[in-house]
């Protein structure tokens, strides 16, 4: 694939939505049916452009353009690179599921002729962020993102709505300058704020190490990092739940995507290491695991449950990009694509489960699974893989983040990894284990008649199962061997980021 | 050279013609008094186009009023810095205007208006004049009538809150006009020049006989147009002044009459003063931290505020804080910035004057608090806010951002990481209190309380030509960041 043709393409799957946000807002108005089949034709068209890239991105092309300059030395630019294709696969992939899924699930909702545009208008946005060629366009889609999802966050407008997204557009808005510093500094010391340089900070000084920390902040806000998550419980739950999906198993990778270039990019491995900033993000990260997974065992509400355990996940991420080896950093970006899938399934199955009987509370789900066996089946192959069972794929992520840490001869992090890999099991199988042993609604497990199991299957509408069937399917299927496309996909992106990362 | 030759004396003269030509019109003749303005005004931008190209092609100009030369001659001086101030002045004043030209009728009495026009013409001349002018008695003419015209336009509404104010405006602008006055005499002392460029060469030589004269001189004209200006803490009366004013004077004032002080202030402190006389005490230090104190104290003020023309009057007193700031770095790109920024929060917070104007010529609300749900009803003026907000707080795509930009850059240039920090936090303050109103406005669950009438397609067009500038300031920047650096380069 010719580097124009790449070009044209990536400029496509960015401006495609971003133009179709209008239209789709104006389509509202005549009829909802084309609203709705423009929103999900819009995200199936996005998600085939950024497919028709797999031939380049496995070849292993780099191309670097500048658009035009803003200011002197400062221009908005666009790139490719194998790391941008995988994020950029997984985040339209789950948004074109999200979008048939919401096709359902909103039926009943207010207000869609809002949220369809605003889905479309993050989507386009979301790509861009993984299509930017410097830190400066990074920037300026990653608030662009930031602010557009607060209007999915309060979509309900409810009064907790309300709160958490004041909570969410506070630290969205606090991680949005801190991120404006750390740029700032690297065009103080660099010179340039560009991708395609390779390490722009080549030394270690007080500048570059607030430049750091301001990097942390600006983007471990948005992945949840301890101790920035706070937003993120509130502001995940009260969304609807193929937003929740989204912005839970996608958004929350563009924190992760950005520490990634900011590691790789700004500074090298060698400046993380003799600079002991490694240990900084290890340290967060296992706080983060530990922290994240121990309050999800105290909540009672699904979807907050399912949030907690998303700050925890995004934890394993971090862990990976601390220890900076090949395995290390394989499991974190196979991590980013395990993640995304089942984080996905978990709040779609939630909101389907929440769509079909209003039960968000974790206790009133008992026997659930034998009225709705698809959902909760998809359900439990999630949690399975959360836990690490092994043929799925959050197996393939802890084994090789695991690996990792051996070769970086820390085994302390094997343990932090065992640990919370206990406390996924810990308040994942309390939900999975009543919902299908148990009977609905009934106290008395004990003395009822446990072997006369019946079905009264009320499922959600197919549209809303096989999106969840599908991801299903991808969890298993890119767990199974490590000889997926997935998995080569992650060991690249490790091998291309190790060597420099640059052109 | 020919006629064009005259073009910057023009520039102020046609302004104090027309003020004298409006009052006589508006009794005989007046439809055409509104066209005649308007006409002016164009005039006046397409002078300054002119200049600028030809300072493009022959470098800077002076120009001798009458051909009496300095030192005794008036003069008149064109250069880069200057042509971009009387850019932004113009365009910004007929915007101005021909909102005001909607809103008029609805905020004064029938017969005021025409006098409303003879007072606005003035202001622009003067404020055109202090741009232009390269001699400090000149300057001090021209301060005097922009004080006493900035009053006026607030004063004629003749209601209780905007005499109480525009007294309160004419005696601290007085006292800042008297301290002027006192440092330009021992200046005059000192050196026995009032031109700039005498003053600068004869200053050298008169710091080591009168150091302390001329430091007393410095911290003269700081608090002179730091009065002016509303720099912190001298900004008391900006508030009730903006805020009581009817929304096109309150738009000029805070989008114009601040900054074009603040430019006089850079301009005698980069033009005039020679830097051996800012080495002895650190007056760029104090400019710094006063800008500094305000840009955080306007916007916490700003915060407690319930009435929002009263809230945009604070968000002015940090926003100069921004500006005083980058005079106060002392390097090109702090410098840079703050000029950017009197252009971005020109048209910000004119627009943002204008908007609340709409607002409160459509449903008579003032308060924040009764503004919820008004989105729905005022789609395009609440649009217009968002996009002003987005650009107070330095969102990217916005002209903020560029200026931040520029100042972060000249603070780290500087090595003072410490202000940058000051800017963020004070952008997230201004995220803070504007925010809420904006999401309020779209999002509330109930209806808007009060009745809505129809707003002219005028005033929205205004609106939408404020958004449009805006987000062309943050993303096709580049042109007017270049002319800046040739502008300052000679600074530095």
């Amino acid at each position: 694939m010719t580097d124009s043709t790449i070009i044209v393409l990536i400029t496509l799957i960015i401006v495609l939505p971003i133009i179709m946000t209008p239209v789709i807002f104006f389509a509202s108005r005549y009829s909802e049916r084309l609203r709705n089949s423009l929103a999900v034709i819009t995200s199936g068209l996005t998600f085939a452009l950024t497919i028709a890239l797999y031939p380049a991105a496995v070849q292993g092309n780099v191309v670097q353009q500048t658009l035009f300059e803003i200011l002197p030395r400062l221009e908005l630019s666009i790139r490719f690179d194998i790391l941008s294709f995988c994020l950029a696969a997984i985040s339209s992939f789950i948004w074109f599921l999200c979008t048939i899924y919401s096709l359902d699930y909103m039926a009943k909702e207010h207000a869609c002729s809002r949220y369809y545009p605003v889905l479309i208008l993050a989507l386009g946005s979301c790509q861009g962020i993984y299509f930017a060629g410097d830190f400066f366009s990074l920037f300026v889609f990653f608030e662009l993102m930031s602010l557009i999802a607060y209007i999915l966050v309060i979509h309900e407008e409810t009064e907790e709505a309300m709160r958490a997204g004041y909570k969410y557009l506070v630290m969205t808005i606090i991680g949005g300058l801190a991120l404006f510093f750390g740029i700032i500094i690297v065009f103080e010391l660099g010179g340039t704020v560009s991708l395609g340089v390779g390490s722009i900070i080549q030394e270690t000084s007080f500048l570059a190490l607030i430049a750091f920390i301001c990097f942390l902040i600006g983007f471990g806000m948005k992945a949840g990092m301890f101790p920035l998550h706070v937003w993120l419980p509130d502001a995940h739950p009260v969304a609807p739940s193929p937003a929740s999906a989204l912005l839970s198993g996608v958004m929350l990778k563009t924190g992760a995507y950005g520490l990634l270039r900011v590691i790789f990019h700004v500074f090298s491995v060698d400046l993380m290491l003799s600079g002991g900033w490694d240990t900084i993000l290890g340290v967060l990260a296992v706080i983060t695991i530990l922290l994240g997974s121990a309050v999800a065992l105290t909540q009672t509400d699904i979807k907050r449950r399912l949030a907690y355990s998303s700050i925890s996940q995004l934890g394993y991420i971090l862990l990976g990009m601390s220890i900076l080896n090949d395995n290390a950093i394989t499991g974190a970006v196979f991590h980013i694509f395990s993640h995304a899938f089942m984080k996905s399934i978990l709040f779609l199955a939630a909101g389907a489960i929440i769509w079909k009987t209003g039960i968000r509370k974790i206790a009133d789900m008992r026997g659930i699974g034998r009225q709705m066996p698809v959902t909760m089946g998809c359900f439990s192959v999630a949690a399975l893989a959360m836990i690490g069972i092994p043929p799925l794929n959050g197996f393939l992520s802890k084994w090789t983040l695991s690996l990792g840490a051996l070769d970086a001869g820390m085994p302390f992090y094997v343990l932090v990894l065992l640990i919370s890999s206990l406390l996924n099991a810990l308040y994942y199988l309390p939900i999975i284990i009543p919902a299908f042993f148990d009977v609905p609604g009934g106290e008395d497990h004990g003395t009822g008649d446990q072997h006369e199991i019946k079905f009264n299957i009320k499922e959600a509408t197919p549209g809303m199962l096989s999106p969840l069937v599908i991801l299903a399917i991808c969890t298993l299927v890119f767990g199974l061997t490590p000889n997926n496309i997935v998995f080569i996909l992650s060991r690249l992106t490790s091998a291309f980021l190790l060597l420099g990362g640059a052109l | 050279m020919g006629p064009l030759e005259h073009l910057p004396v023009l520039m102020v003269v046609i302004f104090f013609c027309g003020a004298f030509l409006m009052p006589l019109l508006f009794r005989w003749a007046r439809p055409i008094c509104a066209p005649l303005m308007v006409a002016i005004l164009a005039a006046a931008l397409v002078m300054a186009i002119i200049i600028l190209q030809s300072v493009y092609q022959l470098g800077p100009q002076l120009y001798h009023l009458g051909g009496w030369p300095p030192p005794w001659g008036i003069e008149l001086k064109v250069d880069l810095l200057r042509v971009y101030m009387l850019l932004v002045l113009f365009v910004i004043s007929l915007w101005i205007f021909i909102y005001a030209l909607r809103d008029l009728g609805n905020e004064l009495k029938e017969e005021l208006i025409g006098w409303y026009y003879t007072l606005y013409a003035l202001l622009v001349g003067s404020m055109a004049g202090i741009a232009l002018t390269n001699d400090l008695f000149n300057l001090f003419v021209m301060m005097e009538i922009c004080a006493i015209t900035a009053c006026a336009i607030i004063s004629i509404k003749e209601d209780r809150e905007c005499l109480e104010a525009s007294f309160k405006y004419l005696i601290l602008s007085a006292m800042g006009t008297g301290c002027f006055l006192l440092g330009v005499a021992m200046l005059y002392m000192a050196t026995g020049y009032l031109n700039y460029d005498y003053l600068h060469g004869s200053l050298v030589e008169a710091i080591a006989l009168y150091p302390r004269n001329l430091l007393l001189a410095a911290a003269l004209f700081i608090v002179a147009f730091g009065t002016k200006a509303a720099l912190f803490p001298l900004h008391v009366w900006l508030p009730d002044a903006h805020a009581s004013a009817p929304s096109p004077s309150s738009a000029m004032l805070s989008g114009l009459v601040i900054k074009i002080y603040a430019f006089a202030l850079l301009i005698v402190f980069y033009e005039v003063f020679p830097a051996e006389m800012l080495q002895g005490v650190p007056l760029n230090e104090i400019i710094l931290w006063l800008g500094s104190l305000g840009a955080m104290f306007g916007s916490i003020y700003a915060m407690l505020q319930t009435d929002l023309k009263k809230m945009l009057a604070f968000s002015s007193i940090g926003q100069i804080g921004y500006i005083f700031m980058g005079i106060g770095f002392n390097h090109e790109m702090a410098l840079i910035g703050g000029l950017y920024h009197v252009g971005v929060h020109a048209v910000t917070k004119a627009m943002l004057f204008m908007a609340a104007g709409v607002i409160i010529y459509a449903t008579g609300v003032r308060k924040i608090s009764d503004m919820d749900g008004i989105g729905r009803n005022l789609p395009l003026t609440m649009a217009a806010f968002a996009v002003g907000s987005a650009s107070m707080i330095g969102l990217p795509g916005t002209g903020g951002l560029i200026s931040k930009w520029y100042l972060s850059l000249g603070a780290l240039e500087m090595g003072r990481p410490f202000f940058v920090i000051i800017i963020l936090i004070s952008s997230l303050l201004n995220a803070v209190y504007y925010m809420p109103i904006v999401i309020n406005a779209f999002l509330y669950h109930g209806e808007f309380q009060f009745r809505v009438k129809p707003v002219p397609r005028v005033m929205l067009a205004t609106l939408i030509f404020g958004m449009i500038v805006i987000i062309i300031s943050g993303v096709f920047s580049r042109p007017a960041v270049v002319l800046l650096e040739d502008a300052v380069s000679r600074f530095f």
